[in-house]
């Protein structure tokens, strides 16, 4: 496999790959937060701060990837990871894969 | 700046191995049921003559080449050389009815190009009882894939509006201040994604059977997301009679007639997904 790579692709890469990374935190973060105040721990006014913190990181995000184009790049950092995840799971849920990996 | 990565120094050493070793190889595009050496003509990969290779009452369909496999790093010259090779199995598929396909690449070798012969030949009577029984399976049938897309924008909205639990939250987000709703509103989102995911899943064993009736065999596919706004929620390759593919059809049509559901009908195809290992 050959990757050419010129130095504005490769800031675009590093830039794409870090905001897919505080994305994937984010929904954790949203995972977490949501559990919380399901499960009855946070007080109306808690679930108010948290629920604008979490809005505001939505926009600057957001925002980020409008001013330096990154909207593409992150999508497909992100497919990938999913792609990844899909392709473990699919291994760990079917243990024939192995035999036809093993195959070949 | 630039950088090149090469994978293990492979694409240094492979072009050596090129001009040392003139191993003979043919190069398999299927097995037809036929009799008689014949010529396709120059139809084959990069011009390559493709003829049929008899034993029995069955045939390999090859072409002369060395023991090296297609390799390159251009994608447009795979693409073209797989297309190339679906075409060879077409074009034997049309004139002998009864086809096994190979997948691309696949090639049998040997010392001489007798010995090479020879070699497959002995596959293809050690295959012999194999390759038959695969051909009953085929014979008189066709593969077609079909694919079933719904609107997603349309399903979420019909379910916001079916389930009680969803509308009295959609209700409840517009009375609450910018936080809360915003907390609200991603918990609404869960709902609907998980409502979503249980009505497509529904829909594929609806779907699952009502086709499987019409088909000899069924293969369920990956799921692949291309179109914007229609989520593909059942992907499969039927093996179908040639008497029963209008009812098919028409079943697919009934389906393609629900509001917010799409249909894609393709084929019919050679039976590239029923010759596997199974």
């Amino acid at each position: 496999m050959v990757v050419d790579i010129d130095e504005k692709s490769l800031k675009q890469g590093v830039l794409g790959l870090v905001i897919a990374i505080v994305e994937v935190i984010t929904d954790a973060l949203k995972l977490q937060a949501m559990r919380r105040m399901e499960g009855g721990s946070l007080t109306e006014e808690e679930i108010e701060r948290l629920g604008q913190a979490l809005m505001d990181l939505d926009v600057a995000i957001e925002e980020i990837k409008q001013e330096q184009a990154l909207i593409e790049t992150v999508k497909s950092v992100r497919d990938g990871l999913d792609g990844i995840v899909d392709d473990v799971l699919d291994k760990m849920l079917n243990p024939q894969r192995w035999g036809e990996e093993a195959k070949q | 700046m630039s950088l090149r990565i090469q994978e293990n120094g492979k694409a240094e050493r492979e072009p050596a191995v090129k001009t040392d070793v003139k191993e003979e190889g043919r190069y398999l595009y299927c097995i037809v049921e036929a009799r008689e050496r014949v010529s396709l003509g120059k139809i084959g990969i990069e011009g390559e003559e493709v003829y049929t290779l008899p034993h029995k009452d069955i045939c390999a369909v090859v072409h002369n080449c060395l023991a090296q496999p297609y390799r390159s790093d251009d994608h447009e010259l795979i693409e073209a050389w797989v297309i190339n090779h679906q075409k060879v199995v077409d074009t034997a598929w049309e004139r002998w009815g009864v086809v096994l396909p190979l997948s691309f690449d696949t090639i049998v070798k040997g010392e001489t190009a007798d010995s090479t012969e020879q070699n497959l030949k002995t596959w293809l009577e050690h295959e012999y009882q194999n390759l038959k029984m695969k051909m009953e399976k085929v014979r008189e049938r066709a593969e077609y894939g079909v694919q079933v897309f719904w609107d997603l924008r349309l399903a979420a909205q019909d379910l916001t509006e079916t389930s009680p639990e969803i509308k009295k939250l959609d209700e409840e987000i517009k009375t609450k201040p910018r936080g809360l709703a915003y907390m609200y509103r991603q918990k609404l989102e869960n709902l609907v994604k998980k409502g979503l995911e249980t009505k497509a899943d529904e829909c594929f064993k609806d779907f699952y059977f009502r086709i499987r009736e019409h088909a000899h065999d069924v293969r369920v596919e990956k799921i692949k997301n291309t179109e914007p706004g229609w989520q593909m929620i059942l992907n499969l390759s039927c093996l179908v009679h040639k008497d029963k593919c209008r009812e098919l059809g028409e079943e697919l049509e009934s389906i393609n007639q629900i509001k917010g559901f799409s249909v894609r009908f393709t084929g019919p195809w050679p039976p590239y997904s029923f010759v596997g290992s199974a």
